[in-house]
């Protein structure tokens, strides 16, 4: 057919030849997880990529492993994987929790960790939970590894900080969080993405409550946060906390709620949130 | 390019594109029109197939990704599995479309879970759109299944 040139299967078996196919080809070549964002931006005409990297056949790389006190998913591990994990489970039930409520079996059966990550859909659960905790994001490229916390990745909309010639390889979550939640606030059905998440963390002595689905990126107020250490009482503190975070963000409108009544929402969810927490 | 895929317990190199999702293939080369199209999106779950055992959406899955992994679709259930005859006796359908999805995914819900209740198999049949509306009868059906002995008269509502 006219136009329609052959489209160029990569199935590297190391990571080292896949960071070699990356450094050659860049953006030319569309890298492959568990390919469900990139088959709906297929199927809707959104991208027509010209080369595919599949990571499918990287040995390794879709492991669980506790390493010291913290957890290591791998990038390819899938989302039903992590989420009946029984380390995952014991160790960070509301991770196990926060990456249960994706979608569907279908779609948590072929999504995976890195794929999240490096899609920086604003609406995914997973990424406000792993920013509360601390996450780090392992990436190699030609330079070697670097690890950046999960909360500087996501940089925008669709939008993160790895570079063309890096790879997402894992996920360091540190040890296990003393108390955490993750409460998911669906507009419409069941299965659908969040019109407002709220994940709530107390990791090394502080609190960390990140908000999502709500603009571009995951919402912290490390200011907010530090009125936990200021002598509040709990009811109140919470609700000053939620107070801050419905004033400093600036939500988006979308099919799933306008910017006015997720500002509303973020109130209440990052209130109960809290509430969740502080009864854990 | 060739992609060696089992579908149904035969195994089989077929010819397409990498850019090619499972769903097209499964139609065209293997005639398994159960395998049907919807949304195209993965949230209507018309196009469920297992994979390894595992739900998937045929419309998500690039051909390639699949290669040497076990695909089942219902034709190769034979009409007598206890989730089908379960599907039957309840009446969990009218137009059909859905059935195969619903179908497959019931079946992996129970293994997982034997004895799920209700809440249970309205979260894992949460991503199966019927648009009939046949819900009532579809989780009634899966709690026969569950059950295995299925007397005609413990279908209450028939």
């Amino acid at each position: 057919m006219i136009g329609m040139s052959a489209v160029e299967w990569l199935e590297p078996r190391s990571l080292e030849e896949a960071l070699d196919l990356r450094a050659r080809y860049g953006e030319d070549a569309t890298v492959v997880a568990g390919g469900t964002f990139l088959g709906i931006l297929m199927n809707q005409g959104f991208l027509r990529p010209v080369r595919l990297l599949a990571l499918r056949g990287v040995l390794d790389l879709d492991s669980i492993n506790q390493e010291n006190e913290g957890l290591v998913l791998g990038a390819m591990a899938t989302h039903r994987v992590v989420e009946r994990s029984g380390m995952v489970r014991e160790g960070w039930p509301a991770l196990a929790h926060a990456f249960s409520v994706v979608a569907s079996p279908r779609v948590r059966n072929q999504a995976t960790v890195g794929g999240v990550l490096a899609d920086a859909d604003y609406a995914s659960d997973p990424p406000a939970m792993l920013a509360a905790l601390d996450a780090r994001v392992v990436v190699a490229g030609s330079g070697g590894r670097r690890e950046i916390p999960v909360a500087d990745f996501i940089l925008d909309h669709y939008t993160t900080s790895l570079e063309e010639d890096e790879l997402v390889v894992e996920v360091r979550v540190p040890g296990r969080a003393r108390r955490a939640v993750y409460r998911k606030f669906r507009s419409r059905s069941s299965e659908d993405r969040p019109c407002v998440s709220v994940a709530a963390a107390e990791v090394g002595g502080g609190l960390r409550v990140v908000v999502g689905a709500v603009a571009g990126r995951p919402q912290y107020f490390p200011e907010a946060c530090a009125l936990a250490e200021s002598g509040r009482t709990e009811p109140d503190l919470a609700d000053e906390i939620a107070r801050r975070y419905a004033e400093a963000i600036e939500p988006i409108s979308d099919a799933r709620g306008s910017a006015r009544y997720r500002r509303r929402v973020v109130a209440v969810e990052v209130r109960r949130a809290l509430e969740d927490l502080y009864r854990e | 390019m060739k992609v060696p895929l089992v579908v149904n317990g035969e195994r089989v190199a077929v010819e397409a594109r990498p850019d090619e999702m499972l769903l097209g293939v499964l139609r065209r080369e293997f005639g398994l029109l159960s395998v049907r199209e919807t949304c195209g999106i993965g949230v209507c779950g018309a196009c469920t197939v297992l994979v390894d055992g595992e739900p998937v959406s045929a419309c998500l899955l690039l051909t390639p990704l699949a290669a040497g992994r076990d695909i089942t679709t219902v034709e190769s259930l034979g009409g007598d599995h206890p989730v089908q005859r379960a599907f039957v006796e309840a009446e969990a359908f009218q137009c059909g479309y859905c059935t195969p999805g619903m179908i497959l995914t019931a079946k992996r819900l129970l293994e997982e879970m034997p004895e799920p209740s209700e809440e249970e198999i309205k979260t894992y049949l949460g991503g199966n759109l019927c648009r009939c509306g046949c819900y009532v009868k579809i989780i009634e059906a899966v709690k026969l299944a569950a059950a295995e002995s299925y007397p005609l008269r413990e279908v209450s509502g028939t």
